[in-house]
């Protein structure tokens, strides 16, 4: 029952994390857009990008703002789209930013926004294919017989993966386990959402810090909440070294809490920007030489562009399966560490051997 | 000058993070060649001792975007 009603909750968690998104809103500029917007591709939107021959392109996605007016009473806007925000309330649309009505002004934007949707598409496939799986093998097939079919044998060698080689290789062997369904959830959710990203189209939402941060957030909670008491013995107290010693060690082990998830953050996000950006600029050579030395040079420079896009399309599925992994084996050490168990035996042996 | 210092921002991350990872290319390789049968091992050594270096770098190279696209000036 409790097992139950914790993986609802971890369910839960996941797919109720928002991203933030106050200032974009786009939709109302009148403007057309620039032939290469590189920041526009990478940057979170208020509408889900489709196909151009549906609905111009775009599917505007919900706006649910809180914002407090001037007499700072907190109010609850929601429209179906920036535009229609816009238009019924008194939202006022300046320099492409939202701002209230009367002189008040935003608390917090809980706008759905293209990544966010992506977010809770990997999510989602993540769950349903794990709970599909599941069911299968609650029937006995995989476990009595031999997986059948290509996604069950595909699910079991990740399953097993992940099991082995990331959770029991880090953790202890008898806590290893309880966090097999958090580390698979991890796993398949980041490999979904940067697949996702090479959909012509799509966005990737592990482009987004907010998206990045969300889930080095949720490792860091889980990390915080599995230590043992001489995980914060080693964080506050540092066993064996002179008092003063500990002074400097103490505020670093603090710092060093807070650290790891930054990192795990910037690393997923950096890498997947780093790849969009590096495609779009290698793309956008096509255009520079075209300006530069008329269609013959645009022509001419797209043979290699192309090619080189390819290679790095196919660079890029290696890297997102790759930053996945990273994610979730390091989400693993940090929690293998702070869930260790200390036997002392090194302290016993000095003991017995200086004496 | 924002460009500027992006551009050589970005070629110093360059720079450390390859000097970086070279040194632990040449261990793993090292390593691999003394004792084929740690190979597996070394190698998940290898990829988690890159990513932390890479992220560091990435750090850098964020940093370097956004002088390049002149955000915050």
């Amino acid at each position: 029952m409790i097992q139950t009603l914790r993986r609802v909750f971890l369910t839960i968690l996941f797919l109720s994390a928002s991203t933030p998104n106050i200032f974009a809103s786009d939709a109302a500029s009148g403007d057309e857009e620039p032939i290469l917007d590189v920041m526009g591709t990478v940057a979170d939107h208020d509408y889900f990008k489709v196909p151009g021959f549906i609905n111009g392109g775009k599917i505007y996605l919900p706006r649910l703002i809180l914002w407090e007016d001037a007499s700072g009473a907190k109010r609850f806007s929601a429209a179906l789209s920036t535009h229609s925000l816009i238009e019924n309330s008194e939202f006022n649309d300046v320099d492409h930013l939202l701002v209230p009505p009367q002189g008040g002004h935003l608390l917090i934007d809980f706008s759905i926004t293209s990544h966010l949707v992506y977010f809770w598409m990997g999510m989602i496939l993540a769950v349903w294919l794990t709970v599909s799986m599941s069911k299968r093998y609650q029937k006995g097939i995989g476990s009595q017989v031999e997986p059948q079919g290509v996604l069950q044998n595909i699910f079991e060698i990740l399953f097993v993966f992940i099991r082995d080689d990331v959770a029991r290789a880090n953790i202890d062997d008898h806590k290893a386990d309880k966090y097999v369904p958090y580390f698979f959830t991890m796993f398949m959710g980041i490999a979904f959402m940067n697949l996702f990203g090479l959909f012509p189209w799509a966005a990737t939402a592990t482009a987004d810090l907010t998206v990045t941060a969300t889930l080095a957030v949720m490792t860091f909670f889980v990390t915080q909440f599995s230590g043992t008491k001489d995980y914060w013995g080693h964080i506050f107290w540092f066993p064996g070294v002179p008092t003063w010693v500990r002074a400097i060690l103490t505020p670093v082990e603090i710092l060093g809490v807070f650290t790891k998830p930054f990192a795990l953050a910037i690393r997923l996000f950096a890498n997947m920007l780093s790849g969009k950006i590096m495609i779009i600029a290698i793309l956008g050579l096509i255009f520079i030489f075209a300006d530069l030395f008329g269609p013959i040079g645009g022509y001419g420079i797209s043979v290699v562009s192309v090619a080189l896009t390819v290679v790095l399309y196919a660079l890029k599925v290696f890297v997102g399966l790759l930053q996945a992994y990273i994610f979730t084996l390091l989400s693993a050490v940090f929690i293998g560490m702070a869930a260790e168990d200390h036997n002392h035996s090194e302290e016993h042996y000095h003991a017995e051997h200086s004496a | 000058m924002g460009l500027l210092a992006a551009g050589i921002g970005a070629g110093i991350v360059a720079l450390g993070a390859g000097i970086g990872i070279g040194m632990i290319g040449k261990g793993a390789t090292e390593s691999i060649a003394r004792q084929p049968e740690a190979s597996g091992d070394i190698r998940g050594a290898m990829i988690l001792t890159a990513a932390f270096i890479e992220g560091v770098a990435l750090l850098g190279m964020v940093i370097c975007i956004l002088l390049a696209l002149g955000i915050g000036s």
